[in-house]
């Protein structure tokens, strides 16, 4: 899932602060499981917000709404007869989500209310932890189902490094060292001699650095 | 005179552009740069253009510089995060490089290492504010440095822009020049009518012009740079003048030495010649342009 992380409620306060109604914009799948953009954090955000401007005695109509998902066509329909209402949104799904709704409703400003942060997963309650940077060329066969590219600090494809130290990272102690995690998994599958098989020098094309990318399925498309 | 004094007392300046080459074999192009000795204010060494690898505008510069020849380097941002690129400018200024010109790079997809990972740590302007600031004495941390580097700064103005980009090119202009650009390197200029119109927008006295003038080979390459290239524009006139020349390489010769005493008439601050791969024709070109 995309994890984020919810926005400081004065940063939103900020942009919001001169409009007179808007609506807060939940979205009913990654975030809500990471617990910073479901419905349950758009209650809590509308609450403060209304509180806050009360209490600072300026007129703020707040209303909610959380959608099956932002960033299908479909589903941001479902609040094309009420938007135009609105002064702002403010979105609480990641950044595809944002800009997706803004795409759609080009007369409406709408603002982020979280900070969309990785792909990632729940590791426990209130934890979630980076798995998977999109790179375009999947090489967890050939590491244990471990990716480095999302868990080595330094992406390594080949390692651990010297700064390997019973078993974590050098950049903290609290983090593990993919390779060491790496290394673990092949004992395990007893597949060790897979360890000496060097992994090519990445092609990073696939990857965000050689531009914006773009999936076209011929076989799928209407 | 150094290229800073010259730029600053209003005298007409000849810069060259020399490639540095794709391995270690340094001597043609210093031997380039001999043929020019003394006609030349600099060498313009381009850090890889076209994203292709060579040899680094650093290397190039200092090999020169240390051949006694004042060199322009180029500092890309493309393939340098803002430690490497900090580290590489006290470098140049410590190895006697004077002259610097803040480049974005051409994107690396079109280059021969299509899968490398392009570094855009910084753009252009926070690349220029870090010359700015490394001159002030600081680094980016805002470490003390001992010595302060001084470099004469320059950057890129695309002449070919039009309408909405134009106007963002000239904003991007005053940026520059308030972040201490002295010198801008044109794209190649072909057609003195429309470079007239363009100049007429910027203020010469804020900062020094300097048109490329990219010496063509052929027809077939003005042609392709017409069609294909969005910001430079060949009059036809100067491809039929090509096509039918008896002596291809003696008109192109001409042409660019044309376009260089007109420049040169128009009171432009000076020319930077780029001659790619015909580097040895430069001395022709410059007595063409009557340097």
């Amino acid at each position: 899932m995309i994890v984020a992380e919810k926005k400081p409620i004065e940063e939103i306060i900020e942009e919001i602060k001169d409009y007179k109604k808007i609506l807060i914009a939940g979205c009913n799948e990654c975030v809500t499981v990471c617990e910073a953009g479901g419905k349950k954090e758009v209650g809590v955000l509308a609450s403060a917000l209304r509180m806050y401007f009360i209490n600072n005695g300026k007129k703020m109509e707040i209303d909610e709404v959380t959608l099956e998902r932002q960033c299908d066509h479909e589903y941001l329909e479902e609040i094309r007869n009420q938007i135009g209402q609105y002064d702002a949104v403010v979105s609480l799904a990641c950044g595809v989500g944002v800009q997706f709704m803004a795409e759609k409703y080009r007369r409406i400003p709408i603002y982020p209310g979280v900070n969309t942060s990785f792909m990632g997963v729940t590791e426990e309650r209130g934890v979630w932890t980076e798995r998977c940077q999109g790179c375009g060329q999947c090489i967890l066969a050939r590491t244990a189902s471990i990716c480095p590219i999302s868990r080595c600090a330094k992406r390594l494809l080949n390692g651990p490094c010297g700064g390997s130290t019973n078993g974590k990272c050098e950049i903290s102690k609290d983090l593990d060292c993919a390779w060491q995690l790496i290394i673990d998994r092949l004992k395990e599958l007893n597949r060790l001699d897979d360890y000496e098989k060097l992994l090519p020098i990445k092609d990073w094309s696939t990857e965000r650095a050689g531009g914006p990318r773009k999936v076209v399925r011929e076989d799928v498309r209407l | 005179m150094q290229l800073n004094d010259k730029i600053r007392s209003g005298q007409f300046v000849v810069l060259g552009e020399f490639e540095p080459p794709k391995g270690i074999d340094f001597g043609g192009f210093l031997k380039n740069a001999d043929l020019v000795k003394g006609r030349l204010d600099a060498v313009v060494v381009p850090e890889m253009a076209n994203g292709v690898l060579k040899a680094s505008s650093l290397g190039g510069c200092a090999f020169l510089q240390s051949h006694g020849t004042e060199t322009v380097l180029q500092i890309c941002h493309r393939d340098r995060n803002r430690l490497a690129l900090q580290a590489d400018i006290l470098a140049a200024s410590a190895l006697g490089i004077s002259n610097v010109m803040a480049v974005p790079g051409d994107d690396i997809r079109f280059g021969d290492h299509p899968q490398a990972r392009a570094v855009n740590d910084l753009n252009l302007l926070d690349l220029l504010q870090l010359l700015k600031t490394l001159q002030e004495g600081k680094d980016m941390a805002g470490i003390e440095l001992a010595g302060k580097p001084q470099f004469c700064t320059g950057s890129l103005l695309n002449t070919g822009a039009s309408g909405g980009l134009l106007d963002m090119e000239l904003d991007n202009l005053d940026q520059m020049i308030r972040l201490g650009v002295r010198f801008v390197i044109t794209t190649p200029v072909f057609d003195i009518h429309r470079f007239q119109q363009f100049i007429k927008r910027i203020n010469t006295l804020q900062v020094a012009v300097i048109p490329t003038i990219l010496l063509l080979k052929s027809a077939g390459m003005a042609r392709y740079i017409d069609r294909n290239m969005k910001h430079i524009n060949i009059p036809p006139e100067t491809i039929r003048e090509i096509q039918k020349a008896p002596d291809k390489p003696k008109k192109c010769i001409q042409i660019a030495g044309e376009l260089i005493r007109q420049l040169k008439a128009l009171g432009m601050a000076g020319v930077m010649i780029s001659t790619v791969g015909w580097e040895d024709k430069l001395p022709q070109v410059l007595s063409e342009a009557k340097l």
